[in-house]
Parts: structure tokens; sequence; C-alpha cells
């Protein structure tokens, strides 16, 4: 009860003093997002048939799904690795790349999307470009061998899409390499 | 001792709100009370305006901010012999149905005077927006500087789902964290969300980049409208790294036409396209100065990641930074006098500012994988992503380092921080 006598004066002189006359007649309203999140629509979920991964699509008994089969099992690199910020192609890989370039020229309806991608090192937007960087420098090579460039989809997924989880060298190392994927041609 | 400190009583753990914590404070924090606004009539009710207005104050690490014994009396005299140096006080009256009167009055004890009394006419929907604009009030009178709680925050969150699969969400919140949206949840990466520069509610829209179609797309959401999310038109390769122009009417994007990374000006009205830089290298993480005079990118045409600034009225392109071998995502502060970036030392990539007249570089953290700094709208503090034993949270430093706090999440990574201009 002491409290809200003393008040009282404080609460009068304040009362006297008026307030900043400019805000007087602007009724303060927040915006609320919930309500017209709700008018429109629900959470917008991706259509999860355009991100299938891997080879998939092909029907299992066709003479792609069988040649891609028989190319797995061989001694052929499906992930190449490459440095710290680098995208150069050394010696090996590009013995590795000639391999999908001759699996390429012999199924003509296989296509093949490259991605990218970087470690967690660095800027996410930065890594993107990188990751790009590296899928083209194996589309690159590609192309020289069998002038396959056509066939060839890349994309680049930066630091996105880590393999490896940890924050090491190792994991790193396994982070920063390009993808092979084979696809139906369109 | 009557008071009771505040701040860890209000840690909430409500269910999409992020934690905040205090980590570092100013030596000499000035010592508030805060009293609970004082409720006049018969239906008026209040959402917390005091206590929004207290941890605003404490997470700036300028302030102590204590409440006041309900049984306080009220006498400069007081406060004084309790150490405290400023008393905000304040009402809140119904005046019809969902219209009330906000007023506080904030109060010098040493010099026992008024410093402001003010008061305004709310809608109850907007008790949260007046709490902030009396926390920048109170902070400008006491402080002579700005302070940034009108504003809004945006960023990313991603946490596992029962299948295990990475589900990556884009929320919006008020620069408290409190007030959280979300709209746009994902299975596939979003990344690089910036509040376009607009003042009022209406016209804020948010431009960011989904992996939701298989690669790269920059989108524009509009959250207090009903017009649907805008995917901007497709460009041949990696569509990525939005940041708008001062005016909100264009923006500048990194595009890989040819395989070559540049930037480019997309203006939205006209779709027309400006390309803005044409080396062979990695061009990308563009942004305007304040003034739109100049913009701020990251390229690899030195053989080193490194930061540039073109001047746009005579296209020359200058390095800005020549310490360390790496150095990305530049944004200019709000005075257009330094940048905020990413730079490497030895391994670890931290947050450091550069003088850009002086080319002097201030490394401001010491963790491991800093990223994507952005600058308060009063300049006066950084906010950016981190690594805590190996999960990502949100962290705010003052320019000068000597002030931090954290947001975080118990069950999702928090990164790709950005922070609005000020409401109106």
């Amino acid at each position: 009860m002491k409290n809200t006598l003393l008040i009282l004066p404080f609460l009068a002189l304040l009362a006297a003093c008026g307030t900043s006359g400019s805000s007087k007649n602007i009724i303060v309203e927040d915006r609320n997002p919930e309500v017209i999140a709700r008018e429109t629509s629900s959470f917008e979920w991706q259509d999860s048939s355009k991100s299938a991964k891997n080879s998939a699509n092909f029907s299992a008994n066709s003479i792609e799904n069988i040649a891609l089969t028989e190319l797995k099992s061989s001694a052929v690199e499906f992930v190449l690795y490459f440095s710290y910020d680098g995208f150069d192609i050394d010696e090996a890989t590009t013995q590795e790349i000639i391999k999908h370039a001759n699996f390429m020229r012999d199924n003509p309806k296989i296509d093949l999307r490259l991605e990218g991608h970087a470690d967690e090192r660095g800027t996410r937007e930065y890594n993107l470009a990188l990751g790009e960087n590296r899928a083209i420098s194996v589309k690159e090579v590609l192309g020289l061998y069998q002038g396959l460039s056509a066939r060839v989809q890349v994309v680049s997924y930066g630091e996105e899409n880590p393999v490896a989880a940890g924050h090491n060298e190792s994991a790193w190392a396994k982070n920063r390499r390009v993808e092979f994927i084979y696809q139906p041609s369109k | 001792m009557r008071f009771i400190v505040l701040f860890l009583l209000l840690i909430s753990a409500a269910q999409a709100i992020l934690e905040v914590s205090v980590v570092k404070k100013d030596k000499n924090p000035l010592p508030i009370v805060i009293s609970d606004f004082e409720l006049i009539g018969a239906g008026a009710q209040d959402k917390t305006s005091a206590e929004i207005i207290r941890n605003n104050l404490e997470r700036s690490g300028r302030f102590d901010v204590f409440v006041a014994d309900s049984l306080e009396e009220f006498d400069s005299e007081h406060w004084k012999q309790r150490g405290i140096e400023a008393v905000v006080s304040g009402t809140i009256e119904q005046q019809s149905e969902k219209i009330y009167k906000i007023s506080a009055t904030l109060f010098d004890v040493y010099s026992n005077k008024k410093l402001f009394s003010k008061s305004t006419r709310v809608h109850l929907s907007g008790f949260r927006k007046v709490a902030h604009q009396l926390s920048d009030h109170i902070y400008e009178a006491l402080l002579g500087e700005s302070g940034s709680f009108n504003t809004l925050l945006t960023y990313v969150t991603v946490a596992k789902n029962k299948a295990g699969e990475r589900v990556y969400q884009l929320n919006i919140s008020d620069s408290d964290a409190h007030n959280v949206k979300s709209k746009i949840k994902l299975k596939t990466p979003i990344l690089s969300p910036v509040w376009s520069p607009e003042r009022s509610y209406e016209n804020k829209k948010i431009a960011y980049v989904s992996f939701q179609n298989g690669r790269s797309e920059v989108f524009i959401w509009y959250p207090y409208s009903r017009r649907k999310i805008e995917k901007l038109p497709s460009f041949d390769g990696i569509a990525s790294s939005p940041s708008w122009h001062p005016n909100g009417k264009s923006l500048l994007l990194t595009l890989s036409k040819n395989g070559n990374k540049d930037i480019y000006s997309y203006t939205l009205s006209d779709k027309a396209l400006q390309r803005l830089t044409s080396n062979p290298s990695i061009d990308t993480e563009a942004s305007y100065s304040p003034d739109s005079k100049h913009l701020v990118f990251t390229s690899n045409r030195s053989g080193q990641v490194q930061i540039y600034i073109k001047n746009l009225s005579n296209g020359r392109i200058k390095r800005a930074t020549f310490e360390g071998t790496y150095n990305a995502k530049a944004v200019f502060s709000p005075d257009g006098k330094s940048l905020a970036l990413v730079h490497r030392v030895n391994n670890d990539y931290r947050i450091a500012t550069l003088d850009i007249a002086t080319q002097d570089l201030s490394v401001v953290t010491d963790s491991k994988l800093d990223e994507s700094p952005y600058f308060s709208p009063n300049g006066d503090m950084i906010i950016f992503s981190t690594n805590s034993n190996g999960k990502g949270l949100l962290s705010v430093v003052s320019v000068q380092g000597q002030r931090s706090y954290q947001l975080s999440s118990q069950n999702a990574e928090v990164r790709e921080p950005n922070w609005s201009t000020y409401l109106e």
C-alpha cells in the first residue's frame, strides 16, 4: 500500500509533463505473420522425387542398369578427392575420369550428374563456388576425351552435404570431393 | 539485497525459441532498475513488457539489470545507497477492448531528474514492439548511442528428424530471438537469408538460397504479406549469395554463367541483369556499401581468397585485405567505414574487422569455424555463426570484443544469421 501512495505523485508529474506529442495518435500494431502463414499455407515441403540421388532411376533389367552395375563392381572411383581450396585434376584422377568417359561413350543413354562438394572450412558461399569449380574441372576432362559435355550436368553443394561429420583433416579430406551420379538420358 | 538478478530466470526453454546466454559484459555495466509496469483499469493486461526491456538491456552487456522489490520505495537516495544509477517505471492502461496506453518513465538517480517520459497507444498485438522501442529509447538516453532492439533477425536451423535426415528451417524473430516465425522447412539446404532494407513490415522481404530443386537457386519470401514465395529466374549454373541494394529494388547475386562465377545486379521490377565483375576467377559474396557507391566481394583472383572493393562510379576494383591468406564474406559497417569479414588465422577461421582507410585488421573472435558476420544496425555488435563442441550456434560480439552473448538451440544447429535495419 505504501508503494502505491508513493508512486501516485510520480505519475501525476508524468501526466503534467505530457509526452512527446508526435506518437499520440499512432497505434502501434505488430503485423503478426503467424496469422498470415495460417491463411496462406502450411510448411512447404520439397518434392522428394526431385532430389533423387544416385542412379536409382534405371529400371532393374535395363541394359543401362546392367552396365552401371558392372561399372560399379570394377575398379573405378565414383568419388574424386581434392586438396584444400584446390580444383586441379592430377594424372591419377585423370585416369579415373577416362574410365568414366569410356563408360559414357559405350552407354549413350546414360547421362552424368557431377556433384561438387567442399569441406566446412571457410565461408559457405565461397565453398559453393569452389564445389562448382571442382565439378567443372572433372567435366572439362570428360569433354576433352569424348565430347561428352552435353550429357554432363554440373551441380555444387558447397559444404552443405558433408559425408564425414568430424572437424578434422581426415573428415575434411573426405568432404572435398566430386561425386559421379548416373541418370537415364532425358 | 532487495533486488533479484533477473536475467537467468527469463531464459525460457520454449521449443522454437533460441536460448540466450550472456557470455561477457562491460567491466562496469550501468546498474538499472526496471520495475514491472503497473496495470491500470479492471481488464488491463500485460505481455511482460518490463521483462522484454530487462532482457534487452541485460543482453547488450552494458547494463546490470535489477527488478525492484514490490515494497521498495521510490526515492533517489534509496537507489543511490544501493548503487543504482537509473530507474524505469511504467503503466499499462486499457482504453478500449484491444487498445492500450503504455507509458514509461526513465529516472536518473544521481541528477535526481527524469530523463524522459513517453506514452503511446498500442494494439494488444503491438506490446512487444513497444517494449523494443522503449528499450531503444532507454539505451539512447543513458548511453548516447542508438540501440538495435526494434529490429529483426533471420537465421537457419538444421535438425535431424526421426529418420536421421537433416531438416532445414528458415526462421525470423525479434532481435531478442523471441516471436519466432518459420514457414520454410525443407530436407535440402537453405542458406544466405538476408533482410531487405525497408523499414515497414509490409515491404520487408527475405532473399535466400535453397536447393529444393536440386541446385542452388535464389528465392524471395514476403513474411508479412500474402505474396507467395517467388523464385528468381533460373540461370545457367549457380545462383547464390543474394544481398540487397540499399533501396531494396535490386539484388546482388553470384551467378556462374558458362561456369565463371561473377557478381551480377538483378533488378526485381524489370528482371534486368547487369554484370559487375568479369574476372575468370571466383567472385562471390558481394554486398553494397550503405551509400551504394561501392561493393565489397570475395575473390580468389590473386591465387588466394581475399576481399576486394569495387568503386561503382569509376569501375575500379581495389584489393582491401592484405593480411593473411584467407579473407572472405565481408560486409560493410552501417557507417561504411569498416568491414566485418572471415579471416583465417593459422588453421582457424575467425571474425575480424577491417578499417578500410587504414587497412588495420583486428581479429574479434578466438574460435575455430566462425562465419557469416553481419553488423547490428547500430554498428555496435557483430552477429555470426560459430561452433561449440561441434554444434552450430550464433554468437553476437561487440566490435571491440569486450561484450558478447550467444543464441543457441538444444536440438538444432543454428547458422546463417542476418540482422534487419530498424523497423518503423
